[in-house]
């Protein structure tokens, strides 16, 4: 019932949106949908947490500890960024486009609808449409400026993430018909699936897995499939970069992940996680490279989200207790500093007018408010105490050193070094100095910053402490993927 | 009697439809390549046709339905109003030639054979001995994206890539569910529709539906 009313309502809102013909109307429902679906995505964590499968519509909906932290990771962000969105949208356009505006909030929910879709869906089929569905409702919202540069990226991303994701459901097809085959007349649903995979076609099994990596690691930006991601997440509005960023490529590694765990009873655990791994330390090396010399400081961010999704499969890699733990970790991490970081650079384009590192000077003096919290943010993004992300990235290279090849633990940490002084180099550049003089002293969007309190509390109690609740919560997701304590 | 004739009658229409794949390349207008895709879809429905006859199975020809409906008519009609609102003009301008690039679908359809090996080796159905060609139609389509420059000539590979997934799914399982199937199609119908109107957004931008002016984002 609480599923159905998660998954329907931002549809319903969108619906709305498209009708309504005033701007406080459009806002009102706008909040109202976001602060709803975070109060439902609660709900339904807490239910879960307490041991129910919750499930809707004859089964196509089901909620387990997995979908939960993904559900809570897409609603709590959403509604975060869609009280950015508010500020950041009247500051970007008045009452005479109005048209652009009610896109904006409109399709900002289908958005939501189908990342939500996607991650409490059994059916494997209908997690491809809605993932496939992401792409679509976020193609417009990257080319809402309606710029040169903004229609390239659109256009690249509609197809590179169209053709990835069409790799995905040949992969998809391909286990649908192992099990099929094997279990007799199954439906695509992860649960039948899973428990049909050890009686799977190792074979079959095998070449699925090397299609959904392939795409749904295209989705959730691992290199090399990771070309669309710089310039789609460059030149969407912030609210949306920082949902496409944090939240969006979970989605992907959602995907992965649910996969994986059939693959890893099917083949065996040795067959999937090296790929994870070599294709995590590529994106790392590649996100490396770029990071090092960015020109642009949301380009910066876009890299830095190849990086971190690559941590996140070196996690899954090196899988055992410690290793998935981590990812999951990271992954709630990587998505609270991510998208403040991309609020923050919002503001940053709004007040410099420009994406140039090189002519951004003096945030510290222009904007003191929004500079505090791009620094803090960027030393969270880069695994500094005490945020959170030290601790997840300790808990990877922990499992690392404990299962894996030792060489990759230290090539990995390397690379992080090199992200660490590429990016920290970059971001003192407009930290410092003097603003440029027609750059006026003030933040721009006090109030709509105001969300970000809740990243950042987050990332501190992540970081110094370990709530019981937060524990039990991964915990559940560990059980789902069938990783014990050791 | 019955069974004897329908695996080589499936295997005949896979062939038929990677034919139009490889007409496709070799074809240098835009409303012809419509009209190629049309084509290619026409023999799909037959095929899905053809197979839910022998299964028996109402799903898939309800299926096969909606196909004809979404890729026979609306939306070679949806890409021929792009075609003619754009101008005509030559196609093609492929990177590389028309000899050459039948040479390297050639190379891609005995990589197909050899991938897909495995899979249509231990698939029990009569329709098993057509995988290959499937598979060897996604590679094409793949192809065709990464060779042509107009935007729409990219937008027809896709299709192109996205029937001979279908196929697949239909080869090795008689189809994905129903459910499954339409939300494909909603989606596939979405991608068309969205890309129609970028075409018309680069032709102004860029007063062109050349890729290769989409170059501005480095780094």
């Amino acid at each position: 019932m609480i599923l159905g009313a998660l998954v329907l309502m931002p549809l319903i809102a969108a619906a709305l949106l498209v009708l309504a013909r005033q701007r406080t109307w459009l806002e009102c429902i706008h909040a109202l949908a976001a602060l709803g679906g975070l109060a439902a995505g609660l709900i339904i964590a807490t239910r879960v947490w307490r041991g129910e499968v919750p499930t809707a519509v004859w089964g196509l909906l089901r909620a387990d500890g997995l979908s939960a932290l993904m559900v809570v990771v897409i609603t709590l962000l959403g509604a975060i960024a869609a009280l950015n969105g508010l500020g950041y949208i009247r500051a970007e356009y008045d009452d005479t486009h109005l048209a652009r505006v009610r896109s904006f909030f409109a399709l900002f929910h289908v958005f939501i609808f189908t990342m939500l879709l996607a991650v409490t869906t059994d059916n494997l089929g209908i997690m491809w449409v809605a993932i496939e569905g992401t792409t679509l409702a976020t193609a417009f919202l990257v080319n809402l400026h309606n710029t040169p540069g903004s229609l390239e990226a659109a256009y690249k991303y509609l197809i590179l993430s169209s053709v990835g994701i069409a790799l995905a459901f040949i992969g998809t097809a391909l286990m649908y018909y192992a099990g099929a085959s094997h279990a007799g007349e199954i439906a695509v649903n992860w649960t039948s699936l899973r428990a049909a995979a050890s009686s799977l076609n190792p074979q079959v099994v095998r070449l699925a897995f090397a299609f959904i990596l392939v795409g749904y690691g295209t989705k959730a930006g691992l290199a090399p499939m990771h070309t669309w991601l710089p310039d789609a997440h460059s030149e969407a509005p912030a609210p949306i970069s920082a949902l496409m960023s944090g939240v969006l490529l979970n989605v992907g590694l959602y995907a992965l992940i649910r996969f994986k765990v059939v693959t890893d009873i099917a083949v065996g655990v040795h067959f999937a996680g090296p790929w994870l791994l070599g294709i995590g330390l590529l994106s790392l090396t590649v996100a490396a490279a770029f990071l090092v010399a960015s020109r642009n400081y949301k380009r910066m961010l876009a890299y830095s989200s190849v990086e971190h999704v690559g941590m996140i499969c070196m996690g899954l890699g090196f899988g055992g207790y410690w290793g998935v733990l981590g990812a999951l970790l990271h992954i709630i991490n990587h998505a609270l500093s991510k998208s403040s970081l991309f609020i923050l650079s919002g503001n940053i384009l709004l007040k410099y007018q420009t994406t140039d590192i090189r002519r951004v000077r003096g945030l510290l003096r222009a904007s003191p408010l929004t500079a505090g919290a791009f620094a803090a943010g960027t030393l969270a993004l880069l695994g500094l105490p005490p945020f959170g992300l030290f601790m997840s990235e300790f808990l990877i290279f922990r499992a690392g050193v404990e299962s894996g090849p030792m060489w990759v633990v230290m090539l990995g940490v390397a690379l992080l070094a090199v992200v660490f002084a590429g990016m920290l180099g970059s971001v003192n550049q407009m930290l410092y100095g003097a603003p440029p003089e027609k750059v006026e002293h003030g933040d721009v969007l006090r109030w709509s910053l105001a969300p970000l309190a809740v990243n950042f509390a987050l990332l501190l109690v992540l970081g110094l402490t370990f709530p019981h609740t937060i524990a039990e919560a991964l915990e559940q997701a560990l059980r789902v993927l069938g990783v014990s304590h050791a | 009697m019955v069974t004897e004739l329908f695996p080589r009658l499936v295997t005949l229409l896979s062939f038929a439809a990677l034919g139009t794949a490889f007409l496709l390349i070799v074809c240098r207008d835009l409303a012809g390549q419509v009209r190629l895709f049309a084509g290619q879809s026409l023999i799909l429905t037959i095929l899905a046709a053809v197979v839910a006859a022998f299964t028996r199975s109402a799903e898939l020809a309800s299926v096969a339905l909606a196909l004809a409906l979404l890729k026979v008519f609306i939306i070679p009609r949806v890409l021929t109003r792009a075609v003619v609102k754009i101008g005509l003009q030559p196609a093609a301008l492929p990177y590389l030639g028309t000899p050459a690039a039948l040479v390297v679908c050639g190379g891609l359809v005995t990589i197909a054979f050899y991938v897909m090996a495995p899979v249509a080796a231990s698939n029990p159905l009569p329709t098993a001995e057509a995988i290959p060609i499937a598979f060897a139609g996604v590679l094409i389509g793949f192809f065709v994206m990464v060779n042509r420059r107009r935007a729409l000539t990219q937008i027809l590979g896709f299709l192109m890539l996205e029937n001979s997934i279908f196929l697949l799914a239909l080869l090795a399982t008689y189809g994905v569910p129903f459910i499954v199937e339409m939300g494909v199609f909603l989606d596939v119908l979405v991608v068309v529709l969205i890309m129609e109107v970028f075409i018309y957004r680069i032709k102004e931008n860029f007063d062109s539906i050349e890729v290769d002016r989409l170059g501005r984002l480095k780094g």
